[in-house]
Parts: structure tokens; C-alpha cells; sequence
């Protein structure tokens, strides 16, 4: 079943948070690189939700959407939000030659997002590779995954499987723990950016890969998007700069995981809001009801950015 | 006429040609494994100078190994002893090894060219520190700084470096340090495939050492020896044999042993999903290096004369030959170490026992072909052994296959798309099942469930 089926994505808070912390950093990129006419590549399903941030946050006009659902296709281009989205029919294997072969595409720098809903496997390590290898100079890749450890297999057969999927990058032995719980998150993390760059550094490609964006969320179950800079070399240190700064967002230390709240505790909450200390759960009782204090200190942390249904509507 | 009583074509070498042509000739690789080799022959040095074999030889728990690698900086550290100071002085910044010189015992340095065609190689501003225990003085330290650019400006002799007091260093030992690391070499220490190719290469080819209990690290990883064991039951069990080759004045001692590893695969698709294909074949050790590894190529034998080719059938199979001698120069290894010299005449006569060790696995995995059920019972019998405890035998022990008069049977054969493939694996119960195992165990469903025939 197509994900779009299955999903509501307005339903998803730390996706949506995780989605605008991933915009911050495009747009300080964007910012300090100088990059100019970019093009915008996803997989905007029918909601178009990170086309809609392209449009508005980084005034990307040109978009364009793969969509390899038959009846998908038809909805993706009658939801399109913007008449500059163009749905593209097919696989990523299979538009993305299509895409690199264009010349009017090729001379602009793009940002690249491919964001499934399932587990990296060989197709995703595929479609990677191939855009870290043509992908033009000054380009920004991202991906989303699911980050659910039994989508690896068994614990005994996870560490062969992961050698499987991301080659030789992966060690010959991962030790158990790193193979479990929010540990593997971490190990799936690494080891897709150590995918990148090697891909990028086997290829020689003149500025190599400039690992940017290394996320945990999870609404449900655990995702992981990663992501960085393919910076043409005279780019590469302002990539670097900007990417390994001290305020750069694309790296939360902890999985952004965001409390379900109605509309009521949401404005309760941000009432309190901004604070120069942490709130305190005593403090949420206070306005008459409760949450888990990791709760709440997710909530502090990205408040900004937490959805309300009128964000989300194109 | 012109007069040419007085005319000499100037063979005078430059020292461009020492820091930029032979460096092309040598992989990076090759590179980290010369200056570990010095390392490495230091601490044998140390403990009396005998190589490591298989279960015997010096114990080297004392002794580390420490490489660090990035976009910036190479670093190699140990605790073997150090560099003396006369060795710095005579032998070991000089291109190439002097008649004169004295050869090691047992080491591998044997061209005195590895470590200056290694720093070279790796960048452009060296520092080469040791400390080391003196008989009268005590602890003497001294660095040997190199400014590659300064010191190919000037070509005129003598070539030499300075060599400066330094601070003690924590071991004794010796420190190489290497800044402005030359880009295509910053970039491979800055490839995470590069580096765990590195890591394995170690895990391989310092084997027999690190079996010795030496512990060597990149970037603060341990490094550990890869295990390989052989297969032995009542049917099946590994040759060993032992000689003494003499070469010239020389002696090098020969081991080998061979047998089955694993059970050999039941069809020979090259696309199956198997990665233990890759540890098969022949490994070939000189004074306790690994110099070659699970080679399947005519180097070792396959597709020479009266020797098939390697073929997936023949995987399962792995083989060891260490040669040991007092003098490197005697052994059948080439000058970057990662190969062998097939003209040596001791590697020829050896080659020519590994070949009656190989063609008893090949006509085993002929006659496997024919009933590969009754075999792989047979095999999963076998249990694994260490190499060092494996028995002298003259022969490899391989039970004689008869294949039974069975019904007559077709093949079916379709291709399927990977994922596809795998995610009908993970529903009859293990993702890793081989795609044949998901094509039979298909069959056997659709036929039960069509035919109800149990």
C-alpha cells in the first residue's frame, strides 16, 4: 500500500518538527553557500508537505516530485500546491538518470530529498550512490529511512545484513549493543553518511561530501534522516564552516520525539513560553493537566516549530 | 671525429626521482604495511628474533601498535624497542640496502626502501622520533625532522637529514608523525571504505602476530586477527606437512596445511549472497606475514598448468604455506610484500605440493556435485579447528562420494528482483536464506499447497 494511503502526515508532530529543523539548516546553507536558481528534488506523495517549505522558507521555484504509484501520480498532480511542481512517473532508479541527463537541470545546484518509509535497503543504497556520483556541484542529499531495528532482521543475522546493504563501509563485526535500541539508530546513522562519503571520496568527486544532517524522530516508531553538502571545492570550507558550527541544527544530540497535544495544551504550553529555565512538570500540572517531563523538555526545545493544522495547509 | 675518451653518461640519481616516481609504484596500503613491518620486526628483534608460526613462536602481548589516519595527519606509534642511533646514521634513511649490510633475522625489511618510500608517499613534513635503551648512556632520544620540499630543492650530495635530541617519548619505541599529507592520500584517510579496508587488510596479514597476543589499533579500534579454522571429523580432516628447503646457503623452513573450511556451496551461481567465498584459498606467509591472501589466482597456482581455474565450486577450500628463514632475502616474496616473487625457485617447489593438496579438493567437489545432499550430512559433522592444532598428516583426509541412483530431475531457473527476493525470505522465516533456498522452499510450497502432496 502506498504510504500516502496509510499515513496522515499532519498527525506526525516530530516529523513535521524534524522536517523544519532539516529547513533551518537548508536555508543557512542556502544563506551563507550563495546558492542561486536551486532546484528542489522529493518525493511529495499527495501532501507535498516539504514542497510547501521549499516554496515559502527557501524560494525554490522549480520542483519536482517522483512518484512511482499509477493512481499516486494522478492524485500527486492534482494536489500539486504550486504550478511549478512537475510529478515525475516513475521509480528514483529510473528518473534520476532522466534528471542528471538534463541539461537545464544539471548547470543548478539541487537539494535532494528522498524520503521513504521504509527500512535503507539496496535500491536506497542504489539511488544514493548514483546521486552523490551526478548530482550537481553545490547539491544538498537527504534521506529518510525507518530506523525500526527488527527491519534488519534478527539480531543474530543484523550485523551480515547491514554488510549487505551498506558494503564494505560496515565493519566485518558490530558489536550486539550497538545493534539494539536507540543504539541502532546510531549505527544505521553512521553508517548511511560513511555510505555517502565514500561514495562520494571512491568517485573523486571535487569537493567531496560534507556530512550535514544526522536526525532521529519518531512519532510512532524511530526514523532517521541523514543527509550533507556535495560542495563544489571552492565551497568546501564555508560547507564545512557553516555545517560543523556550533549553532547548526542538523545534528539534535537526542531523537526529537514530541509529545501528542491538543490544540488546548498546545496554547497552555506556549503561553509559558519562551523561558529563560526549564519547565517543570509540577509546573504543566499547575495549568491543569500533565505530561512525562521528557515531554515537556522536547516540547521546550522545538516549540517553534511544533505543528498546528493551519501550518501544514497549503 | 669527435673525441670521446673523456665523455661518462651521468647516472647520478635525483632525489626527485626517490620522492616522486617510486612512491607511483607502491600503493598506500602497501605503505602503512612497510612501516608496520618495521614495527613489527623491532619487537621480534626484541624478543630474540624468531618469527611467529602457528601456535609457536615469541609472545608479543607486551608490544603495541598505534596508527592514526586523517585528512590531516598520519601517525605511527610503537613500543619496540626504538631505533638506535647508528641505525638512523647507516641504514635507515639510505635508499636501498648496502652489500654490507647485515640482514635481520627473521625479519622482512629485506630491500631498505620501505619506510623513506612510505613517508614520501604519505606527505610532505615527517618527523621520525625514537627512544631507545642504550647499554652505557641510558635512554637516548633523538627525531629525524624531514621538510620534503626544502630537501628536494637542493640535489647536490651528500643526501642526508638531521638528526636532533628529542624529547623522551612515553615508550621506547619509535614515533612517525607525517603532516600536509599529500591530497590524493588525504583523501583515502578520509574514506571510511578506505579505512575499514585498512582494518581488515591488518586483521589479515598481522594474523600470526596478533594470534601472538600484539595489539594493534587504528584510530583507537583494536584490530583483531581474522580465525580461520579447518574442518575435521572421522571423514574429513586438513593436510600438514613440514620441510626444510634449502636454498644456496640458505634455509627456509615450509609449512602447509589445507583442507575444508566450509561445506562447499551446493550450486555455483557467482550472484548467490555469500560472503564466505572470499576468505577461501591459498594464504602464503613469510616470517609470519601474510604476504597473499585467499588467493585464487595463477600466483598461487589456479589456471596453471594441470590446475583448473578457481571456480565458486571449489570455495570451502583454504590453504597456508608459511616460509620462515633467517634471511629475508632467501623467502619468495616480492618488494612491496603484498605478493610473491613466482620465479623464486623455493616458492616453485613448494607450489608444486600445494597442488596435490588442491586436486584432492577439486576431485571432492567434483564428486560432490553428484549427490551434494549426502554430503553437506557428512560435512556438518565436521567440527572447526584451530590451525595450530591441527595434526601432521601427509595428505588431505576426503571421504569418496558415490552418488546414488536417484530420480530424474530437471533445473528451474528465473531471476527475481533482490528485494523481492529478500522479502519472501524474511516471510518463510530468515532474511538471510541463499535466493536458491527461497526458490526451493517457494517450489515446495506452491507444491504442497497445489498438489497436497506432502
Amino acid at each position: 500500500m502506498p504510504s500516502f494511503n496509510a499515513i496522515n502526515y499532519s498527525l506526525r508532530p516530530s516529523k513535521s518538527i524534524h522536517r523544519q529543523v532539516v529547513f533551518d539548516g537548508l536555508s543557512r546553507l542556502i544563506s551563507h553557500m550563495h546558492l542561486r536558481d536551486i532546484v528542489y528534488v522529493g518525493m511529495g506523495s499527495i501532501w507535498f508537505t516539504d514542497f510547501v517549505l521549499a516554496h515559502r522558507i527557501l524560494k525554490i521555484k522549480d520542483m519536482i516530485s517522483i512518484e512511482k504509484d499509477d493512481i499516486g501520480k494522478s492524485r500527486a498532480e492534482f494536489n500539486a500546491p504550486f504550478s511549478t511542481i512537475a510529478v515525475k512517473h516513475g521509480t528514483c532508479s529510473e528518473k534520476l538518470p532522466e534528471l542528471c541527463s538534463d541539461e537545464h537541470l544539471r548547470a543548478r545546484p539541487w537539494i535532494i530529498w528522498l524520503d521513504y518509509d521504509y527500512e535503507f535497503n539496496e535500491n536506497i543504497a542504489s539511488d544514493l550512490r548514483f546521486i552523490v556520483e551526478n548530482a550537481p556541484l553545490n547539491s544538498v542529499v537527504l534521506v529518510t529511512f525507518n530506523g525500526v531495528e527488527s527491519r534488519y532482521g534478527k539480531l543474530p543475522e543484523r550485523a551480515s545484513n547491514l554488510k549487505g546493504i551498506f558494503g564494505n563501509v560496515a565493519p566485518d563485526s558490530i558489536p550486539r549493543d550497538r545493534l539494539q535500541k536507540s543504539p541502532m539508530q546510531e549505527t544505521l546513522s553512521d553508517l548511511s553518511l560513511r555510505f555517502l562519503k565514500a561514495a562520494a571520496l571512491e568517485k573523486a568527486r571535487p569537493g567531496g561530501f560534507v556530512e550535514a544532517f544526522k536526525i532521529v524522530y519518531s512519532d510512532s516508531s524511530p526514523m532517521i534522516t541523514i543527509g550533507g553538502i556535495l560542495p563544489a571545492p571552492d565551497a568546501l570550507g564555508m560547507s564545512r564552516a557553516v555545517a560543523n558550527g556550533a549553532s547548526w541544527p542538523g545534528r539534535p544530540a537526542r531523537p526529537i520525539v514530541a509529545p501528542h497535544l491538543t490544540i488546548k495544551e498546545t496554547i497552555a504550553l506556549q503561553k509559558a513560553l519562551p523561558s529563560e529555565t526549564a519547565l517543570s512538570r509540577t509546573e504543566v500540572q499547575a495549568m491543569g493537566f500533565d505530561l512525562e517531563a521528557d515531554q515537556i523538555e522536547a516540547f521546550q526545545k522545538y516549540y517553534l516549530q511544533y505543528p498546528s493544522f493551519a501550518q501544514i495547509m497549503a | 671525429m669527435v673525441d670521446l675518451s673523456d665523455a661518462r653518461a651521468n647516472a647520478s640519481p635525483t632525489k626527485a626521482f626517490f620522492v616522486t616516481m617510486i612512491t607511483r609504484d607502491i600503493s598506500l596500503e602497501d605503505c602503512i604495511l612497510d612501516l608496520l613491518d618495521n614495527s613489527v620486526d623491532g619487537a621480534l628483534r626484541k624478543e630474540g628474533g624468531q618469527a611467529p608460526g602457528l601456535g609457536c613462536g615469541p609472545d608479543l602481548s607486551s608490544y603495541h601498535i598505534h596508527v592514526f589516519a586523517n585528512a590531516e595527519i598520519f601517525s605511527i606509534r610503537d613500543n619496540s624497542g626504538g631505533m638506535t642511533l647508528d641505525d638512523a646514521a647507516d641504514h635507515a634513511f639510505t635508499f636501498g640496502r648496502s652489500n654490507s649490510s647485515v640482514h635481520e633475522g627473521y625479519s622482512i625489511g629485506v630491500y631498505g626502501i620501505g619506510m623513506k618510500r612510505a613517508i614520501f608517499k604519505i606527505g610532505r613534513e615527517i618527523r621520525v622520533r625514537s627512544t631507545v635503551q642504550t647499554v652505557s648512556d641510558g635512554k637516548l632520544s633523538f627525531a629525524v625532522p624531514i621538510d620534503v620540499d626544502a630537501w628536494l630543492s637542493d640535489d647536490s650530495l651528500p643526501w642526508d637529514f638531521d638528526i636532533v635530541s628529542d624529547d623522551t617519548l612515553l615508550h621506547d619505541g619509535v614515533e612517525i608523525d607525517i603532516k600536509r599529507v599529500n591530497p590524493a592520500i588525504s583523501n583515502s584517510f578520509d574514506n571510511p571504505l578506505f579505512m575499514e579496508n585498512l582494518i581488515r587488510m591488518l586483521s589479515r596479514d598481522y594474523s600470526l602476530h596478533l594470534a601472538r597476543g600484539l595489539k594493534l589499533s587504528v584510530n583507537g579500534n583494536g584490530v583483531n586477527g581474522i580465525g580461520i579454522k579447518l574442518l575435521e571429523s572421522d571423514e574429513y580432516a586438513p593436510v600438514r606437512i613440514k620441510y626444510a628447503d634449502v636454498t644456496g646457503s640458505d634455509t627456509v623452513d615450509v609449512e602447509i596445511i589445507g583442507g575444508m573450511a566450509a561445506s562447499p556451496p551446493d550450486q555455483s551461481d557467482p550472484t548467490e549472497n555469500d560472503d564466505t567465498d572470499r576468505w577461501m584459498g591459498w594464504y602464503v606467509a613469510c616470517n609470519g606475514r601474510i604476504v597473499l591472501s585467499a588467493d585464487k589466482t595463477p600466483i598461487s597456482g589456479w589456471g596453471t598448468e594441470d590446475w583448473p581455474s578457481w571456480h565458486r565450486q571449489y570455495s570451502g577450500f583454504v590453504g597456508i604455506i608459511l616460509f620462515t628463514s633467517e634471511r629475508a632475502a632467501a623467502l619468495p616474496l616480492t618488494t612491496t610484500k603484498r605478493s610473491v616473487d613466482v620465479t623464486s625457485e623455493v616458492w616453485r617447489r613448494a607450489r608444486s605440493r600445494m597442488r596435490e593438496v588442491t586436486k584432492d579438493w577439486i576431485s571432492y567437489t567434483n564428486q560432490r556435485k553428484q549427490m551434494p545432499e549426502g554430503a553437506r550430512e557428512r560435512e556438518a559433522r565436521a567440527r572447526p579447528v584451530d590451525l595450530e592444532k591441527v595434526s601432521a598428516r601427509p595428505a588431505v583426509v576426503l571421504p569418496r562420494l558415490t552418488p546414488k541412483v536417484s530420480e530424474k530431475v530437471g533445473n528451474v531457473n528465473y531471476s527475481m528482483p533482490v528485494t523481492k527476493l529478500k522479502k519472501l525470505a524474511s516471510s518463510l522465516g530468515n532474511l538471510n536464506m541463499s535466493y536458491r533456498d527461497v526458490g526451493i522452499k517457494s517450489f515446495e510450497y506452491t507444491y504442497d499447497d497445489l498438489t497436497g502432496d506432502e
